[in-house]
């Protein structure tokens, strides 16, 4: 069960975290002030940290500027009220992994943290050195950039090849809609409408043939996820 | 700087009229000068001329035509006029060979009229205690003199005062029209709808600077309001959007906590649907006021537009076949790059081939073009879709405006907005026209001059 430190110093925003990754089945450990939030930071018991960028005591890029230096390499998803674009470049710089505006969603905030322990949480794997990857009979070979599902092959347009490897890379995680435009696209505004899910339809029409059991599933209200039936 | 301008500047007027103030000042002095001196050198002429009668008249009948003749000769200057008359008035000696007619013989000195004299010249005949008459006359000829100095001076002065008048007027002007002209370059700038313009205020304190100083504290007010008012709505959308979210929350999780079935999870989906509209349209409204305060430079690279044209396509096009609209490129190969925010720009396009592509009929075209102008490149997205009327073009720039034919869409009313933030952060021009069917948004990609 992994550990996650929220250090937040908003109770309703802190509340609405601990409540949505208690739910996921997280441990949590709240803090809301920098000062006590930095000491746990830098304690080594947690698996992954959600940072307010704005603190009493030391702010949000303090924090995980001297948790960087002290060598904790945990995954560091940070919120704010500030959504400029230097500013989550300034999150960013600063060691943080991820960004979130405020108010968020909180499925979204939990989906975001799961993509994050997933990829830190699989050591020793180099994912550049991958060669193909496979989810149940799916398989999408890196270099060639072909997909095989129950032996067809599938040809894939080189976004719907960024958006497959994204997927099978987080199988089982739920993806956000936003999630996955900032992942293929690298833009961080509303793409609006439904452009997200007429590019996962595109897909998954590819993917999921009839008679197939699908891999590709819709989560109400959240987004995406990939994952063998059942 | 015109002539015409120059003249009708304050100092120039005030310098003029100074001037000739000045001038009338001068002429009336002369003239009281002048006038002193003519009476102070009558009463000297008339004095010489009762003296001299009456030296002559002391020396005694006898010798006195030989003295007569003495006094003329004396008299190198020619000047004083003698006339030695007998008792009816028949000439003996002297330099008058008759008495002027109307000169009464009483020996008091008065000013006489001859050709021979110049004006203001005194004269007196006197009868002598033995009968005979004598004549002294003295010409003004030291009058006329200083009466030809003055007038000289005057002109001379005059012209020298009327040169140098004009050219202390120019000077004097030359300096406020300049101050003018920057004023009046700022309050164009200003009237275009620049914000943060200020009229220039020297270190004069001078009355030009206390109707700058005015001007600015007018335009400070007049720009904090539009702030105020611009921020209204940002700021509606902030305090909204965080009750807004919890509302979502709770909602999300009676979506995720209970087993709800049929009817009632459908009426749980709806109103998650319709909270995440809401929340879409004030991130869209937060959106405007961040891109409307961003720093215009901080971003800015060489942009290949052609790639993100490409990259706008690429991401509309599944939309636009499940549409059944073909998303047609006509993209300029060289086309030169500019200077831009390059996320911005793709946000920008993309707004508009989204915007484009609802309001495509099934078995439309929207095309997306990339054409080279004189002054740079343009981008224009265009639809053969039932087009915007004249007269609401300008409107669907507005803020929240929704077109006739957007009525029935769902969306922000928004996108647009978003769109014309972008440009103006670009200083680039938005323009729509029409396509003949339909409609075609234009993004001229080159700094709008001062002047445009």
């Amino acid at each position: 069960m992994p550990k996650i430190l929220a250090i937040e110093d908003d109770p309703t925003t802190g509340r609405e975290i601990v409540a949505e990754l208690e739910q996921r089945g997280f441990s949590v450990e709240w803090a809301n002030d920098g000062r006590t939030g930095l000491d746990r930071a830098v304690s080594g018991e947690f698996d992954a940290v959600i940072l307010d960028r704005m603190l009493p005591g030391p702010d949000g890029l303090a924090i995980v500027t001297a948790m960087r230096g002290a060598d904790i390499d945990i995954p560091v998803l940070m919120v704010s009220a500030l959504s400029d674009v230097d500013e989550r470049i300034r999150g960013l710089r600063a060691g943080g992994d991820d960004y979130m505006t405020k108010p968020f969603a909180s499925e979204e905030m939990a989906a975001r943290l799961e993509v994050l322990l997933r990829r830190r949480g699989a050591p020793g794997r180099d994912a550049a050195r991958d060669m193909s990857l496979t989810v149940a009979d799916l398989e999408l070979d890196l270099i060639s950039r072909l997909a095989h599902r129950a032996g067809a092959e599938i040809r894939l347009m080189p976004t719907e090849f960024k958006l497959l490897e994204y997927m099978m890379r987080n199988s089982g995680q739920i993806l956000t809609r936003t999630m996955i435009f900032e992942a293929i696209w690298g833009y961080h505004f509303d793409p609006g409408t439904n452009l997200i899910d007429v590019h996962l339809g595109r897909l998954r029409r590819k993917i999921d043939r009839p008679g197939l059991p699908p891999l590709i599933h819709t989560i109400r209200g959240s987004g995406y996820a990939l994952h063998a039936a059942g | 700087m015109k002539a015409r301008e120059l003249w009708r500047t304050t100092p120039f007027r005030l310098t003029l009229m100074n001037g000739a103030v000045f001038a009338l000042a001068v002429l009336a002095l002369m003239g009281l000068i002048y006038q002193q001196t003519a009476g102070y050198l009558g009463r000297q002429m008339d004095g010489i001329v009762v003296s001299e009668a009456r030296a002559l008249a002391l020396g005694g009948a006898e010798r006195l035509p030989e003295r007569v003749n003495q006094a003329v000769a004396a008299d190198a200057r020619h000047i004083e006029y003698y006339g030695l008359f007998s008792a009816d008035g028949v000439w003996i000696t002297g330099n008058v060979r008759a008495l002027p007619p109307g000169l009464p013989i009483d020996g008091a000195p008065r000013g006489i009229t001859a050709a021979k004299l110049q004006p203001g010249s005194r004269a007196l005949a006197e009868r002598l205690p033995w009968g005979e008459i004598l004549f002294v006359g003295h010409d003004a000829l030291v009058l006329s003199g200083l009466r030809d100095i003055v007038v000289r001076a005057l002109a001379i002065s005059g012209g020298l005062a009327l040169v140098l008048g004009l050219a202390a007027a120019a000077a004097l002007s030359l300096r406020p029209l300049r101050r003018i002209d920057q004023l009046r370059e700022a309050s164009r700038a200003a009237l275009k709808g620049e914000l943060g313009v200020r009229l220039p205020v020297s270190r004069r304190r001078d009355e030009i600077d206390m109707l700058a100083g005015v001007a600015n504290a007018m335009m400070d007010e007049s720009e904090r309001l539009l702030w105020e008012v611009k921020s209204v709505g940002e700021n509606v959308a902030h305090d909204l959007r965080t009750p807004l979210n919890r509302l979502r929350a709770l909602l999300y999780r009676v979506h995720q906590e209970t087993r709800l079935q049929g009817a009632e999870r459908q009426m749980i989906d709806q109103a998650l649907a319709e909270t995440d509209e809401m929340l879409a349209r004030f991130r869209a409204l937060q959106r405007i006021g961040e891109i409307e305060r961003r720093d215009r430079q901080a971003f800015f690279e060489p942009v290949r537009l052609q790639s993100v044209l490409e990259h706008v396509i690429e991401l509309h096009e599944p939309v636009a076949e499940d549409l059944g609209v073909t998303l047609a490129p006509e993209i300029a190969a060289d086309a030169p790059k500019v200077s831009a925010d390059p996320t911005l720009l793709f946000e920008a396009v993309s707004n508009l081939v989204d915007n484009a592509l609802k309001f495509t009929p099934r078995g439309g075209r929207v095309t997306v073009r990339l054409a080279t102008r004189a002054e740079g490149p343009r981008i224009e997205v265009a639809d053969n879709g039932p087009g915007v009327p004249e007269g609401e073009r300008e409107a669907v720039l507005q803020r929240f405006y929704r077109a006739q034919r957007a009525r029935t869409q769902p969306g922000s009313g928004l996108g647009l907005s978003i769109v014309t933030a972008i440009a103006r952060l670009h200083h680039f021009t938005l323009s729509l026209d029409d396509a003949q069917p339909g409609l075609v948004v234009a993004l001229d990609c080159w700094p709008r001059g001062i002047q445009a």
